[in-house]
């Protein structure tokens, strides 16, 4: 009896000392380096003064599987990543915590927090975020004679210049666009298509999403704009990185891609070009912070998603190059006023969010899955196998298909 | 007697058939040969073709080429003389205080175009991506000054190109970048030398490690390399980049060391506990013998992943008993086991295939061995200990090498036990975040490098004991 009693008295002591603990999950990679730093630079001891621990997890790997495993074996932190792309299913789990009332959310962009609201209750705050920018490469312009591109290029116009440039030379390009939603759809957008109409269907027959596709694949097809793989790269930071390429459609992810493989490349960066509806088309990739409704500590675990997504936290990740913070407040940070090239894209990449029609990077509950029949139609029109006609059609019955079977 | 010509007559007949028996041997050896060399070639190409990538500045390049600047003996020796001008290092190079860098660079210039003096930068350069990116470092710039340049006497030459040869001539010019004054050590000295459009880059001490601003910029990962840290630049990467940022331990050297610990710690607790129970169920009379050989059999047949999840909330929770105390408290882990190598081992060490070997072999050792020593009054435990262990040493070594291999190349339990912090990964799983890390923004220099290191072991394991490699598919298969 006294054997239990002891056991109990220590396991009630050791719980004690726990409940202070708080974990999170996130992704794996760089994050884990930058959460230690964070803490000991600028977060860890106003929380530590409080009593409060973090330990950090990093999930390697498909982030989204490992989440989910963790969210039904019911091993999940108290505060996990939720990336947008799949953050309506994560959300219809119920494992995450409204954080109405909890939290004020006016202080954060409002499309970050759209992104994240669910029958009008906010379940994440966004740690950072991307939009997608015009880079170009200012020596191959100049070569060219061709005025680089600005805020108030069209389609049309944004087109010509990159005709200007791939006329240089046989092995030089305008663009490199591949054949994927996640870039080609900020130009579907600004035409005013939305991805899932008021009923939460998609339509690709649409005559804006037909002629924002006519434009994009036209432009390969001309020999303006060339697929990454077709000169030997994976993506269009690494066609930019080549030299031979003008101009780049990415976001601020691409910034330390370049200074790693491309240090002197002198480059600009503006807004996309405005599309047939008057208004540029961009999308919002971003990861937020979650509560999880199961946590032992949930008191503490708001406590530190207010320290994480704190004015101090994201302007020190701002000032430390590592990414674009999601408070409105920080758009007149000095930061984004220097005269690099560097600070000038990220500028370009945090005012993206708030001009035109821009979205989420997600796609209702059945996620990226929704982009596969989108891009098989961008290959077959790019190499010629379809017409535009033909290949979304089929796009078409393939999406239905898919949509009929997750509902 | 034969006359003279018949004898040379029938000498050279037997000469003749002499050389074609040779012709032949040496025409089925050299196909033979050409055969195998073939099969080395087609398994060991893709490992050479990513071993000679992982050197490359650029290991994306395309069309890819197998004459890298990294395997030039002149940048070799270049390499040395910068790094002992740079640090006193021929062989790691770095940027110290008193460093006086002598650097020439030549441009080919055709005629009628004027020479402009190309501007010599040390920029500001940080790692763009990965734990380099996040870790405060300290800049070349900021302690480096570049003398004025020197021009060296022109040459002239000319050019070939697709559109005829080029009249011009070539234009040297020389600097030296030093290090005055006190500061610290530096591991590498970036420079840019931009020159203006019309001169064309031809050498420099070191080969450029990339022509930028379409071909105006020779851009220099590190002027004072040294020899390892010219040619094994994404090595030495490795190991300087990757680092805990809470401890600034070589994260790469931390997973390293628990891959060999994990290893080494497995194959003795194989080796014991197989060989122990491969004795019992071949030689102790016993019941239930056969039924516990069914159940050893039996573990073996079920697929890890059904057992997975139950062996996974033993090793997070420990197995709880009366009053709280755990199970794993007794090896010192009452919080449970995830994220240390004690748990990895508890979970891997019971090897069913292990047993069976050692069995077979156990069986296969005359009884009269045995019994010889049970005359002179030994114990169950000096056979084992004393007669039969000896003998089984090239069974044991085929496990070993097995163990070792398995344990190494181990991924799917260590990617579940061993999450966080970094440093408790072992290399498999450190391997997989380097991917993650580095793959997203296309450093894949650092990747090969990491992946070609992790498989030398192996490979000098497999060249070294490649007879036991083969002795243990045996043992496994026969029954004598």
């Amino acid at each position: 009896m006294r054997r239990i009693l002891i056991g109990t008295l220590v396991l009630a002591l050791f719980g004690g000392a726990l409940a202070q603990q708080i974990r999170i999950m996130g992704y794996g990679g760089q994050d884990p380096a930058i959460l230690v730093r964070l803490l000991d630079d600028v977060i860890g001891a106003e929380l530590a003064a409080e009593g409060i621990t973090l330990s950090y997890e990093p999930l390697e790997g498909d982030f989204n599987a490992a989440l989910f495993n963790a969210l039904s074996a019911g091993t999940a932190a108290d505060i996990f990543y939720i990336p947008v792309e799949t953050a309506p299913g994560i959300i219809a789990t119920g494992k995450v915590l409204a954080l109405d009332g909890l939290i004020d959310t006016d202080a954060f962009i409002d499309t970050l927090v759209e992104a994240y609201t669910v029958d009008g209750s906010v379940y994440g705050i966004a740690k950072d975020f991307n939009t997608l920018a015009i880079f170009y490469n200012l020596d191959l312009f100049e070569e060219a004679g061709v005025e680089v591109p600005n805020e108030t290029d069209t389609w049309e116009t944004f087109a010509d210049k990159l005709r200007g440039v791939a006329a240089l030379d046989d092995d030089v390009y305008g663009a490199c666009f591949p054949a994927g939603f996640d870039r080609f759809g900020a130009f579907a957008f600004a035409t005013g298509w939305q991805t899932f109409d008021d009923g939460g269907a998609t339509n690709l027959l649409d005559p804006a999403f037909v002629e924002a596709v006519t434009w994009y694949t036209d432009l390969v097809r001309e020999g303006v704009a060339i697929q990454p793989s077709d000169i030997g790269q994976g993506w269009t930071g690494g066609c930019f990185a080549t030299d031979n390429v003008a101009v780049a459609i990415e976001g601020a992810w691409m910034l330390g891609f370049l200074r790693n493989e491309a240090p002197n490349l002198q480059y600009g960066s503006t807004f996309m070009p405005i599309g047939p509806s008057g208004e540029r088309g961009n999308f919002l990739y971003t990861v937020a912070y979650g509560i999880n409704t199961d946590s032992p500590n949930r008191d503490a675990a708001v406590r530190v998603l207010e320290a994480l997504t704190s004015p101090a936290a994201q302007q020190w990740v701002l000032e430390e190059g590592l990414a674009i913070p999601s408070r409105t407040e920080l758009a007149d940070n000095p930061f984004f006023l220097e005269e690099t090239a560097e600070a000038q894209a990220n500028a370009t990449v945090f005012r993206g969010a708030a001009d035109g029609n821009v979205l989420g990077f997600q796609f209702g509950n059945i996620g990226t899955d929704w982009m596969t029949p989108v891009n098989d139609a961008l290959v077959a029109i790019m190499t010629g196998q379809a017409s535009v006609d033909d290949a979304l059609t089929e796009a078409q019955r393939d999406l239905n298909a898919l949509l009929d079977r997750a509902r | 007697m034969a006359t003279p010509s018949s004898v040379t007559l029938t000498t050279r007949e037997q000469r003749a058939f002499e050389h074609w028996q040779a012709r032949r041997r040496w025409a089925r050896a050299g196909l033979i040969y050409a055969l195998m060399l073939l099969f080395a070639i087609v398994f060991v190409g893709p490992l050479m073709f990513a071993a000679i990538s992982s050197l490359r500045t650029d290991p994306l390049e395309y069309p890819p080429s197998v004459v890298i600047p990294q395997l030039q003996p002149s940048n070799w020796s270049a390499a040395a003389r910068l790094g002992l001008a740079g640090n006193g290092d021929r062989w790691f190079g770095g940027f110290a205080p008193g460093a006086v860098v002598p650097f020439e660079i030549a441009y080919f210039v055709p005629a009628g175009v004027d020479v402009v003096e190309p501007e010599v930068e040390v920029p500001r350069r940080r790692p763009g991506a990965g734990l380099g990116a996040v870790l405060a470092i300290e800049f070349a710039a900021d302690y480096a000054s570049v003398s004025a340049l020197e021009r060296r006497p022109d040459v002239p030459m000319t050019v070939d190109t697709d559109d005829g040869v080029i009249e011009g001539r070539k234009v040297g010019f020389a600097f030296t970048i030093s290090y005055e004054g006190e500061g610290p050590e530096i591991d590498r000295l970036p420079l840019d030398v931009t020159a203006v459009v019309g001169m064309r880059y031809l050498e420099s001490t070191l080969t450029a490690s990339r022509l930028e601003r379409r071909g105006r910029t020779a851009s220099f990962n590190n002027v004072a390399p040294g020899v390892l840290g010219y040619v094994l630049r994404n090595y030495v990467r490795v190991f300087s980049e990757v680092r805990s940022p809470a401890t600034r331990q070589s994260l790469f050297l931390a997973w390293i060391g628990n891959s060999f610990s994990y290893a080494a710690v497995r194959i003795v607790v194989t080796l014991l506990i197989a060989s122990m129970a491969g004795y019992a169920l071949a030689r102790l009379r016993f019941r239930g013998r056969e039924l516990i050989f069914m159940l050893v059999l039996f573990s073996q047949m079920v697929p890890l992943q059904v057992l997975f999840i139950s062996n996974y909330l033993v090793l997070r929770d420990g197995i709880v008993t009366i009053g709280g105390f755990t199970l794993s408290s007794l090896w010192g882990y009452p919080g449970g086991m995830l994220n240390s190598l004690t748990g990895l081992v508890f979970v891997t060490a019971l090897n069913a295939g292990a047993v069976f070997i050692m069995k077979q072999f156990f069986e296969s050792i005359p009884r009269e061995v045995e019994e010889a020593a049970m005359i002179d009054g030994a114990s169950h435990w000096r056979r084992y200990w004393n007669v039969v262990l000896p003998m089984a040493r090239p069974a044991l070594g085929a496990l070993t090498i097995l163990t070792f291999q398995g344990a190494w190349n181990d991924f799917f339990w260590p990617f579940i036990v061993l999450t966080s912090p970094e440093n408790v990964k072992t290399l498999p799983i450190g391997l997989l975040s380097f991917r993650n890390t580095y793959g997203a923004v296309g450093d894949w220099g650092l990747i090969l490098a990491g992946a070609v290191m992790s498989a030398i072991p192996v490979i000098i394991l497999f060249v070294v004991f490649q007879r036991y490699f083969m002795e243990g598919v045996s043992f496994g298969g026969g029954k004598e």
